[in-house]
């Protein structure tokens, strides 16, 4: 792939100033005109001849590197994937699955890969089409209602990554966003072992209570409490995560208590409603909570 | 024929002409002046109007970069963004890229081709009104906050969703379906004018390569713009009615809409493109002082992007998930086009090698487009291989690189074009200095501005975003393009004050100021009959080879030299070798075709606000005026059969079947419309390929009605067919007895045909196979019934006494239409009533 | 169908372009029925592609052919281009040679067009 882009760019590079400077020399007030047939054979061989060949020759490159890029995998035909993401306006529904591709835990917008190995996605979208993309891993995969798309990515160096949505989704396409993690795969596993064990009820604050007394819980589902809503993203663990509403702002108490009274005002035509009539300590402690969760 | 063969006439015999054709051409004045239908009014106003629009979308462009100039701007809303770029986009490409090669088209052509008018100029005015009425609607939506805010392609579920989309979408439906269908009157127009209406010798190895190209790009039009249509039909059919074509949770699926509007979206990028590449082809021989070097290599080209165009379109969708073996043939076909494509340059290149160039302002434009064109041809092989695709798709590298082929490939050719054609408007020329120093703002400030997004594109920066966070790599390429595009603004500005400034002081040029070898600068601005005379050509440079020809011609010593009846006169020739076969009366002015097209707009509009009794009110206007446009003015009974056209030449004045224009204008109109019903038909299948069972368990037509329905629409072509016997042969009777009956079961017909699913309970609304059954159904019912219109309308002119034996046009042009709707009957009930029980 | 008759040369310069249509048309919708219907269909991947082999050389064929009956048109080359004298056999000519270069060109587009058949070997997106 990396190949083929840099064949492409020297040689259109080459081609370009060929042709232009051909035509540049072709407008100069010159002694004596070409004759017909040697303009004719100027057609033939740069107009025919040349491109024919060339682009056979990279049709053929290109076709057959096709596979290689999105190799064949038995998971792309039935179905089966490590982990299914739904596009949703305008944030990442994220849903780690176990061996029998049953689920095993929900996250959202940030998605944590082991490096060195393929990883089998299945896409969906709940609403609209969205399209999958992490510019630093692969090329990209639309999401669309009622298909469900196979993508599989290998990442080759660990790192944090930024996904943004691709394909236009509706007022907030520009800020839907997800965060990749690309770790070791020991890391890796014991991340997700951590997941997967029977979640450890968090600590018991004025901001969980406030949490469920406003409602929250109707929407957003935490691991280890009884907030089970599947509206909204999953919170489990939310403080841990890089950014805040789907890659829009960074991971700050002052981001997540801004983003809990007005989300529209930073993110137009967000489904969550404001909760500006909260009282500001209210706020204040359930981001505090919220923040705390890792 | 020799020039001592041509007639000679005295002073006063041709004042006598002269002023009777003055009389007959003449354009009204006052109010009346917007009534004309010469082809050089509609011309003018067609691409004054597109023009307007251009300026309008380029102002929503710069917009849109003042917003990204810096990442977290707040300069614009992001639903108002989101309508900027959608208008954008929508704007340059159905109301100024189409449109502007539609005016300089019918401006240009008749007087290239050596002949009066295009054959049905009612129909180029009917064209325009509908174009204007139809952009002014879809650009004034953004006043009112109610702009298509879903992207100029509309893809569903997100257009689709009426609490996102607002009314925005269906103004952008509707909007554009009335705009396509002046595309299509158009290219009827074009078509049979290129083809029927040259001048006497003009053979197809001498037509000029503007007339091919514009030949192959008409012909184009007729199978692009019909599956658009199609898939409006169904994209309205679910906003209004809530039938589930795309749909996914009642068995729609958005990928249909994607594929008929890249049909219709692919080519449209060649249909937009060749005309002004045909620009092109006229200015180069002229300014290299030479015939054009490889003509058939030309010809070759514009047929070759003409076909190889429709194999693109799921370029577009390498990222939704088909299977690899789908994107390579794609792939595959947008290589090859590549091909035709490159030939049309290096024959331009080898015309100036083997001429002596002159380096006007039109050739600046035009070299300077060909050099950013080339990049964007060259991006263009990269973004259609499938892999570098899956990365660069959706991102601003392809922003850059269809800005490279569009500006480059379009915009620099109009412009060269504009002034190279500027003194046909008023005997004056543009100023060279104003176009210098516009092409320098423009080059240097179209590159400024979009080569940067290929930089951007590659650091992943998506396509429609309304904002960006800052630090992430994107922040001096949008900075720089957007100062760029002001530059590239600014140049265009400096076009439109060259264009408007008073000229009165400006001494008038030459008639033919660049010397060229065709014949498109013989017409004068101030008369109005376009050739004085219909000339005999003998050469591809007509005004080079044919040294008295114009001296000729101007004395009127050629045919068609008087207007003796007060006629609008114009010569038909055949296809292939144009020797004269019919003296055409085209029509004159008239306010007819501005009644239908308002009326045709009220209809569209009155969709769009869901105003059902007005809807229906406008849909009667319209059909009033249709009927009283062709009962007043087509197949009149001529006062004589042989009519004397100069040079000792006696032709008909009326024709019917394949000799007349009107028969080639119902064939190639009822191709497009066979296009559209050829995409629902494909909907049809699509929906079973997707399916385990595509009924859904639903119940279906059942057999019975639908194959009763298809025996009465044959019955009743076969009576068609039986009644133009019987009028050829003069039994005048028994004809309109045939047409009564023929009617009757056409009625019955349609009643069987929507028999079946209304008696089996289809309910269109619960899942996508009711809703595609009852679509076709319908289509086939609205086809039948005006097929009973057309069978009303030969009977009643052949009660009246307009439509005999020998002029029997009426007829035989209807039963070319039902030729074609038995073909549809056929196919729409075999498929509904029998498919379900194949398969 | 005298109108069929006067256009008739007309229509021979779309040959070969419409060959490569139907052959395009034929691999796409072959592909897509293929891999919509797999489990319906008691087909292999590879006798789809083995058929649409052949179907390439069917149309190849028959564009040399067209190419061929163009290059009689064209007076088996005895006259150079540009054929642009007002006469029936210059015009007869051009048309031969414009339509042999279309044959050409869409040799090559079919050429393209098979060149999937080759490296891809499965459904799969």
């Amino acid at each position: 792939m990396h190949h083929l882009f840099i064949v492409m760019v020297i040689g259109g590079a080459i081609i370009w100033a060929l042709t232009i400077g051909v035509l540049a020399y072709a407008g100069r007030t010159r002694p004596k005109p070409m004759s017909v047939r040697g303009a004719s054979r100027l057609i033939v061989w740069g107009g025919v001849a040349f491109p024919v060949i060339v682009l056979f020759l990279l049709l053929s490159y290109a076709v057959w590197l096709m596979p290689q890029v999105r190799p064949w995998l038995p998971g792309a035909m039935d179905g089966t994937a490590e982990i299914e993401v739904t596009g949703e306006q305008f944030w990442w529904r994220i849903l780690y699955l176990d061996q029998a591709g049953k689920p095993a835990f929900e996250t959202a917008n940030e998605l944590h890969l082991p490096v060195g190995r393929r990883t089998t996605f299945r896409l969906k979208a709940a609403d609209v089409i969205h399209s999958f993309w992490i510019p630093a891993l692969g090329g990209k995969m639309d999401m669309i209602p009622g298909r469900d798309n196979t993508l599989s990515l290998e990442p080759t160096k660990a790192g944090i990554y930024r996904g943004p949505c691709a394909e236009f989704c509706g007022t907030s396409h520009a800020l839907m966003a997800f965060s990749v993690v690309v770790m070791e795969e020991a890391d890796y596993l014991a991340w997700r072992a951590a997941r997967t064990q029977a979640p450890v009820a968090p600590q018991k604050t004025s901001g969980q209570e406030l949490f469920f007394r406003h409602g929250c819980a109707a929407c957003h589902a935490i691991a280890g409490t009884p907030a089970i809503g599947r509206i909204g993203p999953d919170l489990t663990a939310v403080g841990e995560r890089q950014t805040l509403a789907a890659g829009t702002l960074s991971n700050t108490p002052d981001s997540m208590i801004r983003f809990i009274r007005d989300p529209a005002s930073i993110k137009p035509g967000v489904k969550m409603p404001a909760f500006g009539m909260l009282p500001d300590g209210d706020i204040e402690a359930i981001s505090a909570w919220l923040g705390g969760l890792k | 024929m020799s020039a001592t063969d041509l007639p000679t006439f005295t002073d006063e015999e041709r004042a006598g002409q002269e002023e009777r054709l003055r009389k007959v051409w003449t354009t009204p004045s006052g109010w009346r002046y917007w009534t004309s239908v010469n082809n050089t009014e509609i011309g003018l106003w067609y691409g004054a109007a597109a023009f307007i629009f251009m300026l309008f979308a380029g102002l929503l462009g710069l917009m849109v970069r003042v917003q990204l100039a810096v990442p977290d701007n707040s300069f614009i809303s992001a639903d108002l963004f989101n309508q900027a770029f959608t208008l954008h986009g929508t704007i340059m490409m159905f109301l100024f890229a189409v449109p502007i090669f539609e005016a300089i088209a019918v401006y240009l052509l008749p007087s290239m081709l050596g002949t009066r008018e295009l054959p049905f100029p009612r129909l180029s005015a009917f064209g325009f009104w509908s174009f204007a009425i139809g952009g002014v609607f879809v650009c004034g939506s953004i006043f009112f906050n109610a702009a298509p805010n879903t992207g100029w392609f509309m893809y569903p579920p997100l257009a689709t969703d009426k609490e996102y989309s607002g009314i925005g979408a269906d103004i952008w439906l509707l909007g554009l379906s009335f705009i396509e269908v002046a595309s299509i009157a158009a290219a009827v127009e074009l078509i049979v004018g290129i083809m029927k209406c040259r001048a006497p010798g003009m053979r197809i190895n001498m037509m000029p390569l503007f007339a091919w190209y514009l030949l192959i790009v008409a012909g184009m039009i007729l199978f692009a713009f019909p599956p658009l249509i199609a898939g409006d039909i169904l994209f309205e059919m679910e906003r209004m009615f809530d039938w589930p074509f795309f749909d996914a949770a009642r068995g729609g699926d958005p990928l249909l809409w994607q594929h008929l509007f890249w049909i219709f979206g692919h080519p449209e990028v060649y249909i937009i493109f060749l005309p002004a590449i045909a620009i092109m082809a006229m200015v180069v021989p002229t300014f290299s002082q030479r015939p054009i070097v490889g003509y058939s290599w030309i010809v070759l080209a514009a047929v070759g992007t003409g076909f190889l165009s429709f194999g693109l379109w799921v370029h577009h969708m390498f990222a939704t998930g088909l299977p690899q073996m789908s994107l390579a043939f794609f792939s595959a076909a947008s290589e090859a086009v590549a091909i035709p494509t490159g030939v049309q340059i290096f024959v331009f290149i080898a015309t100036m090698l083997a001429g002596r160039v002159i380096f006007s302002v039109p050739m600046l434009f035009g070299a300077g487009g060909l050099a950013i064109f080339v990049i964007g041809g060259l991006t263009g092989v990269m973004v259609a291989l499938v892999p570098f695709d899956w990365q660069a798709h959706d991102t601003y590298f392809i922003v850059a690189h269809l800005h490279y082929v569009l500006i480059g490939g379009m915009l620099f050719p109009v412009v060269a074009g504009i002034y190279y054609y500027y003194p046909l408007l008023d005997g004056k020329k543009l100023s060279d200095r104003f176009g210098k120093v516009a092409f320098w703002l423009m080059f240097v400030g179209f590159n400024v501005a979009f080569f940067p997004m290929h930089f951007s594109g590659l650091r992943g920066m998506p396509r429609r975003v309304f904002t960006y966070p800052a630090g992430i790599g994107w922040d001096w390429f949008n900075m720089i393009s957007t100062i760029g595009a002001f530059v590239f603004a600014f140049g265009v500005g400096v076009v439109v004050i060259d264009v408007v400034r008073p000229k009165r002081k400006q001494p008038r040029c030459e008639q033919n100021p660049w010397n060229a070898g065709t014949l498109e600068f013989i017409s004068e601005p101030e008369e109005k009959w376009g050739v004085r005379s219909v000339p005999i050509i003998t050469s591809r440079y007509p005004a080079w080879d044919q040294p008295d020809l114009i001296a000729n011609m101007k004395a009127g010593r050629y045919y068609l030299p008087d207007s003796p009846m007060g006629e609008r006169e114009t010569l038909v020739t055949t296809v292939l070798d144009a020797r004269p076969v019919q003296c055409l009366r085209v029509g004159g002015t008239s306010i007819v075709t501005m009644v239908a097209a308002a009326a045709l707009g009220g209809v569209f509009i009155a969709l769009t606000f869901h105003w059902w009794w007005i809807t229906i009110a406008c849909a009667i206007v319209t059909l009033g005026a249709i009927l009283t446009w062709l009962w007043t003015g087509t197949a009149i009974i001529p006062e004589t059969q042989d009519y004397d056209v100069g040079l000792g030449l006696k032709l008909p004045v009326y024709a019917s079947g394949p000799d007349s224009v009107g028969w080639w204008a119902m064939f190639i109109t009822m191709v497009g419309d066979g296009t559209a019903y050829a995409s629902l038909i494909f909907g049809y299948f699509f929906y079973w390929t997707i399916h385990e069972d595509f009924t859904g368990g639903h119940a279906g037509p059942g057999a019975f009605w639908p194959m009763a329905a298809l025996v009465l629409f044959v019955l009743a072509w076969l009576l068609m067919l039986a009644a133009r016997s019987l009028n050829k042969a003069n039994r005048i009777r028994a004809t309109q007895g045939v047409l009564v009956l023929s009617t009757v079961l056409t009625v019955a017909g349609c009643g069987a045909g929507l028999a079946g699913p209304y008696l089996y309970s289809m309910d269109p609304t619960l899942f996508v196979y009711p809703a595609i059954v009852w679509v076709v159904a319908i289509w086939t019912v609205v086809h039948g019934a005006v097929a009973v219109i057309m069978q009303l309308y030969c009977l009643a002119r052949s009660l009246s006494g307009r439509m005999t034996a020998r002029y029997d046009m009426d007829l035989v042009n209807v039963v070319l239409y039902w030729h074609f709707m038995v073909i549809t009957a056929v196919t729409s009930f075999a498929v509904i009533g029998l498919f379900p029980l194949l398969r | 169908m005298k109108w069929l008759r006067e256009i008739e040369t007309f229509w021979t310069l779309f040959t070969a372009p419409t060959v490569w249509a139907l052959h395009f048309l034929i691999c796409y919708v072959a592909f897509a029925v293929f891999c919509a219907k797999q489990g319906a269909l008691a087909l292999s991947f590879d006798t789809v592609r083995l058929a649409l082999g052949g179907v390439t050389v069917v149309a190849l064929g028959v564009i040399v052919l067209s190419a061929w009956l163009a290059w009689r048109q064209w007076g088996f080359g005895t006259d150079d281009p540009p054929h642009d004298a007002p006469t029936d056999e210059d015009r007869r000519k051009f048309q031969g040679f414009a339509t042999l270069l279309l044959a050409g060109l869409s040799f090559v587009a079919v050429l393209y067009v098979s060149v999937p058949l080759l490296f891809i070997g499965a459904c799969q997106s």
